[in-house]
Order: C-alpha cells, then sequence, then structure tokens
C-alpha cells in the first residue's frame, strides 16, 4: 500500500520535479514484499500445477502420455481428444444427470433451508428452543451413524437405482450447518420490517417471501454455491445408490474411467473428461469466492 | 423413451410428490402443534405463532423423524443382529460388536488394520495439514496487493479435491514410472549432488517409517520396545515441567496429560468389559473404579463444584460389576469386589455429600487412590503377573529383563513373543502426573522433589527397555540365522532397512503399500484450504497492539510467533486438529479414487470399511455396528473438543 501512496503522490508531482524513471521504480522496490511475493508464487504453483497438468495431458496423444516427460503442453493440441469425448453418449448422459440432480437438489434444499432458518431466526413461538437445540444437536451426530439404515429404508422404498435417494432428502432442509448460517444472516435483519409488513396484514408465508428472502440473497447465496460444490463432486451417494450406468452421474462417470484396465491407460481421455467436470465447479468459485471465504469463516464447515 | 430420462421423470414426479407431501405435513403439524398449545391454554395470539412457527420449521422436523431418527434407531437394532439384505435378520447381541473390538476374525482384523490406517492419517496426516495450512494463512496475511488472488488460489484445490477428477490428475502426475513428480525428482537428484543425497534420504525414512508402521498394525510384537513409549512419554512430560518453578500452568500440563491417559484407559476397559464374551466384572469393576477415582482427583483440584450426573457413570460401571459377581462369583471373590467398590465410591461419595474439611479429604483421597491402586493391580487380568512386575526394579537398575540367549527359545523365557500390554505403566505415568496436578503452590518443593524422582525413573525406565527392544529385535535375527528359516518379525522393515536406497530408486507411490498413505497425505495437505481460512480469521483477529508492545521489549520474529500468534490463534488450531481428526475417520473419496488391488488394505480407512461391508458385502448388521462405533469415536472426540477448549486461550 505504502508504495502505491508514494507514486501516486510522485505522479501529483510537476512533471519536472519528478526523478527518473528508474531511480522511481527502484524506490518503489520493497525487498520484503519481493521476497514474500517469491515464496506465495512458489506455493501458488503447488497449488496450481495438478490442475495445468490435467489440463496439458488433456491434449495429448496416447504416445505422449504413456511416456516419462515433463512438458506441460504438447506440441500439437489434440483438440480431438474432447470433440471425441463430446461425441459420446455416456459422458453426455452422465452430464445432464448430473446438472439435473443438483438443478433438483439445489432447488429444493435452499428453499427448505430458508423457510426453517426464517422460523428459527424471525418468528417466536413456544418451543423454538428446543427444536432448535435439537437441531443443532444433529451436527454431533456423524453422517455414519444413519448412512446403513437410510440405505435400508431406500432399499425398502424401492429407490435403489433411482434418482430420489440423492435428491428427495435434501427437500427436507437437509445440514443443520447451512440452517445456522442463513439463521444468523436473517437475525441481522432489522426488526422493524417484520413489524410494518404485518401491519400492513401480511402473514408470515408472505413476510417470508417479500420481505426477508430479498435481503437474505448474501446467505442464500452463500449456501447455495456451497450445496452446489457439494453436489457436483458428491460421489460416494450415487455410488452408493445409482447402482446403474444410465444413471450414473459425472463423479462416477470419472471415477469410473479411472477403473479402465487398459494398458496403456488413456490419461488423455480421463483428463479430458476431469476438465470438463472441473469447469463448472471452477466457473462457480471464482465468480463468488467471496461467499465461500465468509461461509467457511462463519461455520467453520466446507459445506 | 430412454432410460435415463424415465429415471429423470419419474424423479421429478417424486420431487413434486414429496413438496407436495411437506405442504400437507406441514399444514398438519402446525394444526397439531396449534391444538397442544389450545390443551396447554396458550392465548390465542399464542396459539397463532405456535401454528406458524411450527408451519415452517416442519420440513426439517418431518425430515429428521424420517430420515435420522428412524434410521438412526433402526441401525442401533440392526447393530445386534446378523441382518444381510435379502436374508432373513436373527439377534445376535454383541456378536458384531465384540468381533470388530476384539479384532477377532478376518473382518476384525480388516476392521483394525482400518483404523491403523486411520489412525495414520491423523497422527501424521493432520500435523503436516496443520502445519501447511497455517504456513499459507500467515502468508497470506501480509498488506500485500493482489492477496486476494493468491488466497483464490490457495483455497481453489478444496473445491476440487472434493471430486475425482484432481484426484485423477494426482494420480497420474505421481505413477511410479514416468510420472512426472518421479521424473522431476529423477533429474534433481542427477543434476545436484546434494539434492541426490536428500532424495535418497527421504526415500529411506519414509520406507523404514511406514514399513516399521505396517509392522505393528500387523500386529507383530515389539516386546519391551511396549514399555519405552509410556515410561519416553511420562519422561518428556516430567521433563517439561520439572525444571524452574512449580507453576499452575505446568500442573495444569500435568493434569491434562494425566487425564487423557486416563480417560484413554477407562475407555478401552470399559470397551472390553461391555463386549468380553463371558462377562467380565473385573473389567467392568476396574474401570469403573479408576473413573471414580478420576473423577475424585477433578473434584480435588476444583473442577467440578456442582454435582455432576456423569460421575455417577462410575459407579453405574463399578455396580454393574458387582451385581455380576453377586451373581455368579464365588464367595473370596465377592469380598474383594465389594471392597473395590466401597473404594471407588467412598471419596465420591463423601466428597458429595458432607462438607469435610480439606485435609481430611486429602487423606481420604489418598488412602481411597492406595486401595483402588491395590485392587486394579489384582483386578485386571494380565497386567501385573507373569513376573511383568520384576521387570521395573530391573529396568529401574539399568539391567536387561530379557534372559541370556543361551538356547534358541530363550524368547519365551525372557519376554513372551506376545506380551501383554503395557496399560499399568500408562497407569503408572497418569497416577503420577494426577498427583503431581494436585500439589499446589503450598508445597513447591516437595511436588518438584517427586517430579524429578519420577523423572529419573521413567527415564531410567524408557533407556533400559529401548536398550532391551533392541535387543529383542536382534533376537529374532540371531534365530533366524541359527534356524537358516526367513526372519518374518518385521519383514518389511528388516528389507526396507537392510540398504541404503540405490541411485536409481523411485517412490512408486499410489501403487506400493510403503508409499500409498505418504501419497494420500500429500493430496490432503494440497487441499488443506479450509483450515487456512479458519486461521487466516483467527490471525487477522491478533491485535497488532501486542505485535508493537513485544517489538518495544525487543523480542525477535520466532519469540513472537511462539509466545503472541501461537496463543492468540489456540481456539483455531483446536478446531483444526479436531475437524481434521474426524475427517482421516471419515476419508472415503481420496482412497475409493486412488486406491489399487494391491494398496486397498493399506489405505481403507474406518469410513472406507463401512461402505465395503455394508454397500458392497451388503452386510448391514454389522455395518450398523461399525457405523456406532465410528459415531462414538467421534462423540468423543466433539466432547473432547467442548472440554479442552478452556485450555486454549480465549479472549475475554
Amino acid at each position: 500500500m505504502a508504495t502505491v501512496t508514494t507514486n501516486a503522490q510522485l505522479s501529483a508531482l510537476p512533471r519536472t520535479a519528478q526523478p527518473n524513471l528508474f531511480l522511481r521504480i527502484v524506490r518503489a522496490i520493497d525487498p520484503r514484499a519481493l521476497i514474500l511475493y517469491a515464496i506465495l508464487l512458489a506455493a501458488s504453483l503447488f497449488f496450481l500445477f495438478p490442475m495445468a497438468w490435467m489440463a496439458g495431458t488433456s491434449l495429448k496423444t496416447i504416445e505422449e502420455v504413456g511416456q516419462p516427460q515433463l512438458n506441460l503442453l504438447p506440441a500439437n493440441p489434440q483438440w480431438d481428444n474432447y470433440a471425441k469425448l463430446l461425441r459420446e453418449e455416456t459422458f453426455y448422459r452422465a452430464y445432464t444427470n448430473s446438472v439435473f440432480v443438483v438443478t433438483l437438489v439445489l432447488v429444493g434444499t435452499v428453499t427448505s433451508i430458508a423457510l426453517v432458518a426464517y422460523t428459527f431466526s424471525r418468528l417466536e413461538w413456544k418451543g423454538r428452543g428446543i427444536v432448535f437445540a435439537l437441531m443443532m444437536g444433529t451436527l454431533m451426530l456423524p453422517a455414519q451413524a444413519t448412512l446403513v439404515p437410510q440405505y435400508v429404508l431406500f432399499h425398502n422404498l424401492g429407490w435403489i437405482r433411482t434418482f430420489n435417494p440423492i435428491t428427495i432428502p435434501g427437500f427436507f432442509a437437509g445440514g443443520a450447518a447451512l440452517v445456522f448460517l442463513v439463521r444468523q444472516f436473517m437475525l441481522s435483519i432489522p426488526r422493524e420490517l417484520d413489524e410494518a409488513a404485518m401491519i400492513d396484514g401480511a402473514n408470515p408465508l408472505q413476510i417470508w417471501w417479500y420481505v426477508i428472502m430479498p435481503l437474505s440473497r448474501p446467505a442464500i447465496a452463500t449456501i447455495t454455491v456451497f450445496l452446489f460444490v457439494g453436489q457436483w463432486n458428491n460421489l460416494i451417494n450415487p455410488l452408493i445408490y445409482l447402482q446403474r450406468a444410465e444413471l450414473f452421474t459425472m463423479p462416477i462417470y470419472v471415477a469410473q474411467k479411472n477403473n479402465l484396465q487398459e494398458s496403456p491407460i488413456p490419461w488423455q481421455d480421463i483428463m479430458a473428461a476431469s476438465v470438463l467436470f472441473v469447469i463448472p465447479v471452477l466457473v462457480v468459485f471464482i465468480l463468488t469466492q467471496r461467499y465461500f471465504v465468509e461461509g467457511i469463516t462463519m461455520t467453520g464447515t466446507k459445506g | 423413451m430412454d432410460v435415463s430420462a424415465q429415471a429423470r421423470l419419474e424423479n421429478l414426479l417424486w420431487a413434486i410428490g414429496t413438496a407436495a407431501f411437506i405442504v400437507i405435513g406441514s399444514v398438519l403439524v402446525g394444526q397439531a402443534a396449534k391444538m397442544i398449545a389450545r390443551w396447554r391454554g396458550l392465548s390465542t395470539s399464542d396459539q397463532r405463532k405456535v401454528f406458524w412457527g411450527f408451519l415452517f420449521a416442519a420440513p426439517w422436523i418431518i425430515g429428521f423423524v424420517i430420515f435420522v431418527l428412524g434410521p438412526a434407531l433402526a441401525s442401533l437394532y440392526y447393530s445386534f443382529t446378523d441382518y444381510k439384505l435379502g436374508k432373513e435378520m436373527n439377534w445376535t447381541g454383541l456378536e458384531n460388536y465384540r468381533e470388530l473390538l476384539l479384532g477377532a476374525g478376518a473382518q476384525g482384523r480388516r476392521f483394525s488394520q482400518a483404523m491403523f490406517n486411520s489412525f495414520y492419517y491423523m497422527a501424521v496426516g493432520v500435523p503436516l495439514q496443520i502445519i501447511t495450512s497455517l504456513g499459507m494463512a500467515m502468508l497470506l496475511n501480509n498488506q500485500l496487493r493482489g492477496i486476494r488472488l493468491f488466497r483464490l488460489i490457495f483455497y481453489l484445490p478444496v473445491i476440487l479435491a472434493g471430486g475425482p477428477a484432481a484426484l485423477l490428475a494426482w494420480r497420474y502426475m505421481l505413477a511410479g514410472n514416468g510420472g512426472f513428480i518421479n521424473v522431476t525428482l529423477q533429474n534433481l537428484a542427477d543434476s545436484f549432488f546434494l539434492f541426490d543425497w536428500l532424495y535418497r534420504g527421504f526415500i529411506f525414512t519414509v520406507e523404514a517409517f511406514n514399513s516399521f508402521y505396517a509392522g505393528i498394525a500387523g500386529g507383530d510384537p515389539i516386546g519391551p520396545f511396549k514399555y519405552a513409549v509410556p515410561a519416553l512419554i511420562g519422561a518428556l512430560v516430567l521433563l517439561s515441567i520439572a525444571r524452574g518453578e512449580w507453576t499452575p500452568a505446568k500442573r495444569a500440563r500435568a493434569w491434562l496429560v494425566a487425564e487423557l491417559i486416563g480417560a484413554t484407559i477407562i475407555v478401552l476397559l470399559a470397551a472390553r468389559a461391555l463386549v468380553a464374551d463371558p462377562l467380565d466384572p473385573g473389567l467392568l469393576l476396574g474401570s469403573g473404579a479408576l473413573a471414580a477415582a478420576g473423577a475424585f482427583i477433578a473434584h480435588m483440584r476444583g473442577e467440578t463444584r456442582r454435582f455432576h450426573l456423569w460421575t455417577l457413570i462410575p459407579l453405574a460401571l463399578a455396580a454393574v460389576g458387582i451385581v455380576i459377581l453377586m451373581t455368579f462369583g464365588s464367595d473370596a471373590e465377592r469380598s474383594l469386589y465389594v471392597l473395590a467398590l466401597l473404594a471407588a465410591a467412598a471419596p465420591l461419595v463423601l466428597v458429595y455429600i458432607t462438607r469435610t474439611p480439606m485435609k481430611k479429604r486429602r487423606l481420604l483421597g489418598a488412602g481411597a487412590a492406595l486401595l483402588t491402586g491395590i485392587i486394579i493391580v489384582r483386578l485386571i487380568p494380565g497386567q501385573l503377573d507373569g513376573g511383568r512386575l520384576a521387570v521395573l526394579p530391573q529396568y529401574l537398575t539399568l539391567q536387561s529383563a530379557i534372559a541370556q540367549p543361551d538356547n534358541l527359545d530363550y524368547l519365551n523365557e525372557g519376554f513372551a513373543a506376545t506380551t501383554p500390554a503395557a496399560l499399568w505403566l500408562y497407569g503408572l505415568v497418569a497416577l503420577v502426573l494426577g498427583g503431581l496436578s494436585l500439589a499446589d503452590n503450598r508445597y513447591p518443593r516437595t511436588a518438584r522433589t517427586i517430579a524429578l524422582v519420577s523423572l529419573a525413573a521413567f527415564g531410567l525406565i524408557a533407556v533400559s527397555a529401548a536398550i532391551d527392544g533392541v535387543r529383542y529385535f536382534q533376537a529374532y535375527n540371531q534365530i533366524a540365522a541359527a534356524t537358516g528359516e526367513q526372519n518374518y518379525h518385521f519383514a518389511q522393515f528388516n528389507a526396507a532397512t537392510a540398504q541404503w536406497p540405490d541411485k536409481n530408486r523411485v517412490p512408486l507411490w499410489m501403487t506400493n503399500e510403503l508409499w500409498s498413505k505418504p501419497s494420500l497425505i500429500l493430496i490432503t495437505m494440497w487441499s488443506s484450504g479450509a483450515g487456512m481460512l479458519i486461521f487466516l480469521a483467527a490471525l487477522k483477529g491478533v491485535p497488532r497492539a501486542f505485535y508493537e508492545a513485544a517489538e518495544v521489549d525487543g523480542a525477535n520474529r520466532w519469540q513472537k510467533f511462539w509466545k503472541i500468534t501461537l496463543p492468540m490463534i489456540s481456539p483455531a488450531m483446536f478446531y483444526n486438529v479436531v475437524i481434521g481428526v474426524i475427517a482421516a475417520l471419515q476419508t472415503f473419496d481420496t482412497i475409493y479414487i486412488l486406491r489399487t488391488p494391491q494398496t486397498e488394505d493399506d489405505l481403507a480407512s474406518a469410513a472406507f470399511f463401512l461402505f465395503n461391508r455394508t454397500f458392497r458385502q451388503l452386510e448391514i448388521g454389522q455395518g450398523a455396528a461399525v457405523s456406532w462405533i465410528l459415531a462414538g469415536i467421534i462423540v468423543l472426540l466433539t466432547v473432547l473438543q467442548f472440554r479442552y477448549n478452556k485450555w486454549v486461550y480465549y479472549e475475554a
């Protein structure tokens, strides 16, 4: 920051009074910052490299992939790897399955969470404390405790090999941590707004929709991106319940590609599928990273 | 219509149906709540509020009953049966738990290996993750241009590592032959002489450590090393508190270690007692008496001023032991157990019921502790019998406890191949530390003397046991040499440490059982950005004034870090450790993607074992038992988090 102001002050000076360009640059350099930047860049390399390697590999030929090599990008980018994948029916099906499942889960979960968070933050009713405590108590109960009998439940319902076990539970405000996050946000909205709407004759449902929801947009956005990333990446639930090639979502599709016992392993295909799989998450993350940071520091979970 | 489109349509209809079900159910819940409110005589406006409140909360309430409460209860029931999907269900009682907790049978061994693997991820992975994320957070806690971009980059892997794509990229990079990482390492090793040595040293260290761990996980006997570990722990803790002044902080530290060790022993004994077949009243009584003594010491330290319900647990445990014994035991045993119960219960009862003066209480406590100690030694089978007690004086005088090798089966004479657990030595460490934590500021000299004497004792035991341990290991080689057979004792370790790695050696990462766990940890380090954000928030909360004041006092960077930064961010540290440990138990995606047929058993975490048992082999009963054991451990860890939160610094 210090260097910025110095430069600004310098440029404010009349042209003749400014020292020459070289001196200005030398003065502007802070050795401590330089070292820090060097470390930060090196660390970034560690964090970004697997992504870059993934993208680079996806453009190579099978011969290149099979050899020991260090070049990130091939001489001849094989865009055909992607074209081949896009023509593949299983890929297309897995992708659309994923989009479908994620959309449905988001609609159901976000709506129900917003409703439940509303009643825990804006409405006053006898028994609220107990129900809320019960909900926070479920945070203590690890997912493992219910994983097995849920499977039995869905098995008895005949829901194995359908999308239901993945999408339907979300409609019941799944995720106490997310409810808590939205509730905390809703608590900060001024009470006067509800009261004014109430005097105008609005019922709680109308207040929720017309007053609270528009004001809670940041919190809703936060849980939406959490849920999106979590669902898009979700491997274990689809793996347990779908069990049928036509229903596979992208995580299983990508994981299955890896299990092919081919030799040489077609890494370029696997990586191309991986790139296409990662892109939506990447885009969403970069556009909404502000919400991520706020959400995590608030709940301490990664969704 | 094709299958997936049809499935989607069906799912959509189900979703609409569910929405309708929720709306109707919510109205019903709301109405029911309203009726109850009316019945309880609430005013009309309150009834209205209750209706709306429950109406909106109903989606969660209904979901909780259907998807959490019901399944949780069902799972508890299944865990006592041999339920297998599509087969008849038979009540088998504690059989599932017995198999898993005692590591009996093929599945029990698999489970214990999975627990060993999970423990590896906790003990090795979590510290490395904490160091990485704290390092990243400290880097990002600088005022620089573009720092937000770096924060984005550092966090990015967390998002991606949740899915299989990035893991596959790692898998390709870590390929044993021709993978990017190995080629790079090889090239570097070829170009720099120094790096070559570092590289080979790294390979040697990792292989030695992991093969040793594999030996322990596989149940190879470690002989006298068993006693070196607790003695070393005791010596190190005592070393850190025996120097300098006797401060409350040191007492707190002694108590922390004593409590952790004691609690672990109690939990282990109680768990064993619960699954023992036939029922073992001795274990129940032993754990109950120990817990009662612990509760008593906690009370003496003024931690539990009020009556807590949980302090009844030890009494209940001990009482159950008594009842069982009264029903089945002989007369001679009965009197002993009654005595034990009295010893365990008397101090507690007296402390809670009477207002005895401090000094009397202390006498009472000392007497009770002594009595409990004696009885526990008598009660816990296999702890001090078989000449194990004679080990102590021998080690204290730096003598070997292993018989001289005059014939081939001398191992059986000195240390049997399966020595009983060193639980009693851990107990001794806990006892000394717990006793020290009682000595308040009025007797600093006595406390220091006790600390120094026990430091010397534990140090001697540690040294002798370590020397004996080496001899014990050598003995296997001698036997192998004499008989001409291969030495299977820690065979992998022997092979890995037999020679310095060649110039062309490369780590085989995912395809080798010695390298698969380190690879996994490398990837979790890569994606440790969530912890970083927590640390970053904590770092931003440290007031600048503290550093400025320290600078005035001439503190250097290192001192500032240890004396200001670390204590100030300790809540975040604690949180990250607990979350990391729980995540280590639950590791699944990475293992599922990165496993190979050779390494599957060496990678499997507790959660992966659960998945295998339940969803691949459809053994619902045992899967449910695993899930409850896991749930128990996780709840215990969460309770620990609340319990020890006060050891970390919180801003008032």
